[in-house]
C-alpha cells in the first residue's frame, strides 16, 4: 500500500536527501507525482512504467501517487527514477519493506529497464552517506568521489528486484579509493622572452591577484594564461575532491578522474550570465565561476563578453561565493578562483608602436566595455607586446613551472602564516600592520595619488601587490619604494581621453 | 539696383555659404563684382554669369534672402571676421595662390600672419616621442618669434600648438590655426580650450562658413590653405598615406620647402616622414634646422628650456637604449642587460621625471 524510499536531489553543487513516498490504492488507474516535481521528474512517470513492463514486472492497474516529501522546494532530476520504481514495487507488495531497509536509490531508468548514471552522482551519493546507496554500474567511479562507506551497484531493474527478493547476491563493487592523478599542464619553460609577463604571472599566482593582459594578437596572452595552473600550488586532497564534486554536479565528464592540478576554465565569450555565475530555470546548475574554484578562470577577448556577464563577476570575486536566488529558493556555491583576462588594446589589434590606426571614438567605445568597477578588481594590469626576434631566439630558456611554483608556494605559506589569507585578500584595516611602507615608498605613492594617476582604491591594491613582490624576493617586513614602483608598473590604466592603455 | 543694405562682408559670407559651391566657383563669383552685386543678381534670378552651368545657377537663384541675414548673425554672434580677397586684411601670401579661398572666415587677429610662418603637421596617431618633439618644436619656434601654423587636429597638430603656449619669451609669436569646419563648430570637441585660446591670442582661419560641420571632404581643402600659408612645412610624423601627406603634396605644388623629422624604421606612424626623407626632403633633427631653412639666426638662445630633473647615470643608459626607437620593457631589459624588476623601477623613475612615456606597452624616450 505505502512505501518510503530514500533518494537525493541536487541543489546547486550539493546534494539533498529526500524521501520518495509511494502509495498504491483503489481508485481510477492513474499515476501522479506530487511535491513540486520538476519537468524531468514528471517525465520519469513514463520511464518508470516502461522500465517495469520491460523488466517483466507487473504494473499495478490502480491509483499510484508519488510524493517527493519535504515539500517547499522544487526538486527532481532523473536520479529519482529508480527510487520511484522501487517505491511502486514496495507499495504494490512485489518487494517487502524490509528488503529496502537502509538502502537509498540514485539512478535514471532506461525504457528497457537498465540503470544509468546521472549528472551529479558524487554530491547525490554524499547526501545519503548514512545509508547504502544503490547506483548504476556505470556511475560507480563517480559515486566513489563522495567516499561512501558502502556502495551497491546493479545493471538493471530486473537484477535489482532479483537481489532484493533474495534470489541473487549483490554484484561486487570495486571500492578501492579513487587515486588522485597529476594532470599534465603546459610548462612555463615553453615561453620565450616575455620577462615582464612572467613576473606578473608569478605575482598573480603568489598573491592570488587577478590579472588582466592587454596586448595585440600574437603577443602570447592565451599561451601565458594556460600556464597559470602550473604555477598555482597543487590542490590538497580535500580541494581536489571538492573540485571533482563540483564538476560532477555540473555534469562535466570526469575523464581524468580526480586531479590535483587546479582547474582551468576558459569559457567562450558568447556565454550567458547563467553559464557564468550559475543558474538556470528550475534546477540551479553551477556556472564557470564555480567550476573554476581553486583554479583559474580565463576570459579570453574580455571585451567581447556581454557587459552584464562581466559585471556579474564583480560581487562573487570579492566574496568568494556566489548566491543564486530564485523564486523557489536560493543556493550558495563556491566562487573562489583566480581571474585572468586578456584583451586586445583596440579593435584593430594594434601591433607595433604607433601601429594602431583606430579612430579615437572607436577606441573610446571599445574601452567603455570595461566598466571601471570591474577593471578595479584586477590588481595586475599589464601590457604585452609581440616578442622581438631577439627575445624569441635568445638561447636562454625561461624558468620552468616547477621552479616558479616552488617560490609561489613559499610566498603562500609565508602569507598564510602572517595574516591567515593570501595577500590579495588582506583587509584594508590591517594593511598598515602586515604591509607597512617605508618613508620613501610612502612618498612615491603619495606623489602618484597627488597627480591623479592612482585612485584611493588603487592605493590599497598597490600595497597588496607590493607586499607580494617583497615576499617573493625575500624582503623584510617593511616594504621599500622599489616594490611599490614595480607594483605601479604592473598596474596600467585605460585612458579614455586619448584612447590609450598605459 | 546696386544699393547694398548690408555691409559687403555679409554678402560675401552669404555667397560663401551657397550650396554646390567650390573654391573655383566662389573665386569667379567674387571676381565678377562686389559681393552685394552678385548676391542681388541671384536674388533677381538674372541670367547666369558666363562659365556657370544653368542648373547650378538655378539652385543658387532659389536661395532665400533670409540666408544672408542668418549667416551674418552667426558671424556676429561668434565674433567671426569675414574677409574677401578684395579686402586689405586678406593675407598677402594667398593672393599669389591659384587655389586661394576667395572668402575666409577668421577669429582673432589676421595680422598674426605677417610674422615668419612655419607649418607643423603630422599624424593624429603619433608616438609619444613624436608628440614630445612637436611640443618642443612649437615652443622653440614661438620663442624665436616664428608663427606656428597648424590644423588643430588630434596628435601632432594639437601638440605643436600646446608647445606654442608654453613659450616663455616676451615676444613669443602667437599661433595660427587653419581648421576645416565652421568656426563655431569645434572639431575635435576635446580641443575646445586650445581652440578658444588660439582665437583669442592668435588667429583661427577657416574657409567654411559658420555652422559647416567637419565633413571629410573639407580636410584636404583645409590642407591646401595650411600649406599655402606656411613658408616652411615641417612634417613631424606621418603615415605613408593620410592628411599630412596631402599637405605635403600641396606644399610641393607651391614650391614650399618641406622638411621631415626622421623616425624609427619599424614604426608605422613614421613611414611617411621616412619616405619623404628618402625622396630628398631636408631632415629636421632639432629646431635649428628649421631656423636655417628660414634664414634665421641660429645663435639666439631661443630653444625650449629644459626643466626636467636630469637622469642619473643608470637612467641615462636606459635612455640611450630607448633613443629613437620605441621598445617593450622586455626588450629594454634585454638590451640594457638588467632584469625586468630593476628595469621597471628605472623606467618608473624616468617616467616620474618625464623622460620617458609609454602607451600600449611601448616605451619611448622623450629627448631634446
Amino acid at each position: 500500500m505505502y512505501a518510503a524510499i530514500t533518494s537525493a536531489t541536487l541543489l546547486g553543487t550539493t546534494g539533498v536527501a529526500i524521501t520518495v513516498e509511494a502509495h498504491v490504492g483503489n481508485g481510477l488507474p492513474g499515476f501522479t507525482v506530487v511535491g513540486l516535481p520538476d519537468e524531468g521528474c514528471r517525465e520519469s512517470r513514463d520511464r518508470v512504467r516502461a522500465a517495469m513492463l520491460s523488466s517483466g514486472l507487473e504494473w499495478p492497474n490502480r491509483r499510484i501517487t508519488i510524493n517527493l516529501a519535504g515539500a517547499g522546494e522544487r526538486r527532481g532530476g532523473a536520479a529519482l527514477d529508480l527510487a520511484i520504481a522501487v517505491g511502486v514495487l514496495v507499495a504494490h507488495e512485489i518487494l517487502t519493506p524490509e528488503s529496502v531497509q537502509g538502502l537509498s536509490f540514485i539512478a535514471e531508468l532506461g525504457l528497457d529497464g537498465s540503470l544509468r548514471p546521472t549528472a551529479g552522482m558524487a554530491p547525490l551519493v554524499a547526501a545519503v552517506h548514512h545509508s547504502t546507496p544503490v547506483v548504476a554500474h556505470g556511475a560507480v567511479r563517480e559515486s566513489l568521489l563522495a567516499r561512501p562507506e558502502k556502495l551497491r551497484a546493479v545493471n538493471s531493474l530486473a537484477q535489482l528486484v532479483q537481489v532484493l527478493q533474495g534470489d541473487a547476491p549483490w554484484p561486487d563493487v570495486d571500492m578501492s579509493d579513487v587515486a588522485i592523478d597529476n594532470d599534465i599542464v603546459p610548462d612555463l619553460a615553453d615561453v620565450r622572452g616575455q620577462a615582464s609577463a612572467r613576473l606578473a604571472l608569478e605575482v598573480a599566482a603568489a598573491g592570488m591577484h587577478h590579472l588582466l593582459m592587454v596586448g595585440p594578437p600574437g603577443a602570447g596572452k592565451s599561451m601565458l594564461a594556460r600556464r597559470m595552473p602550473g604555477l598555482l600550488p597543487r590542490l590538497t586532497d580535500e580541494e581536489a575532491f571538492a573540485c571533482a564534486m563540483v564538476r560532477s554536479a555540473a555534469g562535466v565528464p570526469l575523464h581524468a578522474g580526480v586531479v590535483s592540478s587546479p582547474p582551468f576554465r576558459s569559457p567562450h565569450h558568447t556565454m550567458s550570465m547563467a553559464a557564468m555565475v550559475g543558474g538556470g530555470s528550475g534546477h540551479i546548475r553551477p556556472g564557470e565561476l564555480t567550476l573554476a574554484t581553486n583554479g583559474v578562470l580565463f576570459l579570453d577577448e574580455m571585451g567581447e563578453f556581454a557587459p552584464t556577464v562581466l559585471d556579474a563577476l564583480r560581487q562573487p570575486l570579492e566574496e568568494g561565493v556566489v548566491h543564486i536566488a530564485r523564486a523557489h529558493g536560493s543556493v550558495v556555491m563556491p566562487a573562489k578562483s583566480l581571474l585572468v583576462a586578456a584583451t586586445n588594446p583596440c579593435p584593430c589589434g594594434g601591433g607595433g608602436p604607433g601601429g594602431c590606426a583606430c579612430q579615437l571614438p572607436v577606441k573610446q567605445k571599445y574601452f567603455r566595455r570595461f566598466s571601471g568597477p570591474l577593471l578595479d578588481r584586477f590588481d595586475l594590469r599589464i601590457t604585452l607586446t609581440r616578442p622581438t626576434t631577439a627575445e624569441l631566439t635568445s638561447s636562454e630558456p625561461g624558468e620552468c613551472s616547477a621552479v616558479v611554483a616552488e617560490r609561489v608556494r613559499t610566498v603562500r605559506e609565508l602569507s598564510l602564516a602572517r595574516q591567515g589569507c593570501v595577500n590579495s585578500a588582506i583587509p584594508a584595516d590591517v594593511l598598515d600592520e602586515v604591509a607597512p611602507l617605508s618613508e620613501e615608498a610612502m612618498s612615491t605613492l603619495r606623489s602618484r595619488l597627488d597627480n591623479g594617476r592612482l585612485s584611493g582604491r588603487g592605493y590599497h591594491r598597490i600595497r597588496r601587490v607590493a607586499r607580494t613582490l617583497a615576499d617573493m624576493h625575500g624582503h623584510a617586513h617593511v616594504i621599500d619604494a622599489r616594490w611599490v614602483e614595480v607594483a605601479l608598473s604592473l598596474r596600467a590604466t585605460f585612458n579614455a581621453a586619448d584612447g590609450t592603455f598605459r | 539696383m546696386n544699393g547694398a543694405r548690408y555691409p559687403q562682408w555679409a554678402y560675401a559670407a552669404a555667397l560663401a555659404s551657397l550650396p554646390l559651391l567650390t573654391h573655383a566657383r566662389l573665386r569667379r563669383l567674387i571676381a565678377h563684382d562686389k559681393p552685394s552685386v552678385v548676391w542681388n543678381m541671384l536674388q533677381e534670378k538674372d541670367r547666369p554669369l558666363p562659365g556657370f552651368k544653368e542648373d547650378t545657377w538655378r539652385v543658387w537663384c532659389n536661395v532665400p534672402q533670409s540666408m544672408l541675414i542668418e549667416t551674418a548673425e552667426l558671424c556676429i554672434d561668434s565674433n567671426i571676421i569675414v574677409t574677401t580677397n578684395r579686402d586689405r586684411l586678406y593675407p598677402v601670401v594667398l593672393h599669389a595662390d591659384p587655389q586661394a579661398p576667395a572668402v575666409i572666415f577668421s577669429q582673432g587677429n589676421l595680422e598674426v600672419l605677417h610674422q615668419r610662418r612655419v607649418g607643423v603637421v603630422g599624424t593624429r596617431t603619433a608616438t609619444q616621442a613624436g608628440r614630445h618633439f612637436a611640443r618642443t618644436l612649437g615652443e622653440s619656434l614661438a620663442n624665436a618669434e616664428v608663427c606656428v601654423v597648424s590644423g588643430l587636429a588630434r596628435g601632432i597638430d594639437f601638440e605643436s600648438h600646446v608647445g606654442v603656449f608654453r613659450a616663455t619669451a616676451e615676444q613669443a609669436a602667437p599661433p595660427a590655426a587653419i581648421v576645416a569646419s565652421g568656426l563655431n563648430k569645434v572639431y575635435p570637441p576635446e580641443h575646445h580650450e586650445l581652440w578658444r585660446r588660439i582665437a583669442s591670442e592668435g588667429v583661427l582661419i577657416s574657409e567654411a562658413p559658420p555652422n559647416a560641420p567637419a565633413e571629410t571632404h573639407r580636410f584636404p581643402l583645409r590642407n591646401r590653405i595650411l600649406a599655402s600659408l606656411s613658408e616652411v612645412l615641417v612634417v613631424v610624423e606621418s603615415r605613408a598615406r593620410g592628411g599630412s601627406m596631402i599637405t605635403v603634396r600641396e606644399a610641393m605644388k607651391r614650391d614650399i620647402t618641406v622638411m621631415a623629422v626622421p623616425g624609427a624604421p619599424n614604426v608605422s606612424s613614421c613611414e611617411g616622414t621616412n619616405l619623404l626623407l628618402r625622396d630628398g626632403c631636408a631632415p629636421v633633427l632639432d629646431v635649428d634646422d628649421v631656423f636655417v631653412a628660414l634664414g634665421l639666426d641660429t645663435r639666439r638662445e631661443n630653444r625650449a628650456i629644459e626643466t626636467r630633473q636630469m637622469p642619473t647615470g643608470e637612467e641615462r643608459a636606459v635612455l640611450e637604449v630607448l633613443a629613437g626607437v620605441p621598445r617593450s620593457i622586455d626588450e629594454v631589459a634585454l638590451l640594457a642587460g638588467c632584469n625586468v624588476v630593476n628595469m621597471a623601477v628605472l623606467l618608473g623613475r624616468l617616467e616620474a621625471k618625464e623622460w620617458v612615456s609609454h602607451v600600449d606597452g611601448w616605451w619611448e624616450a622623450l629627448l631634446h
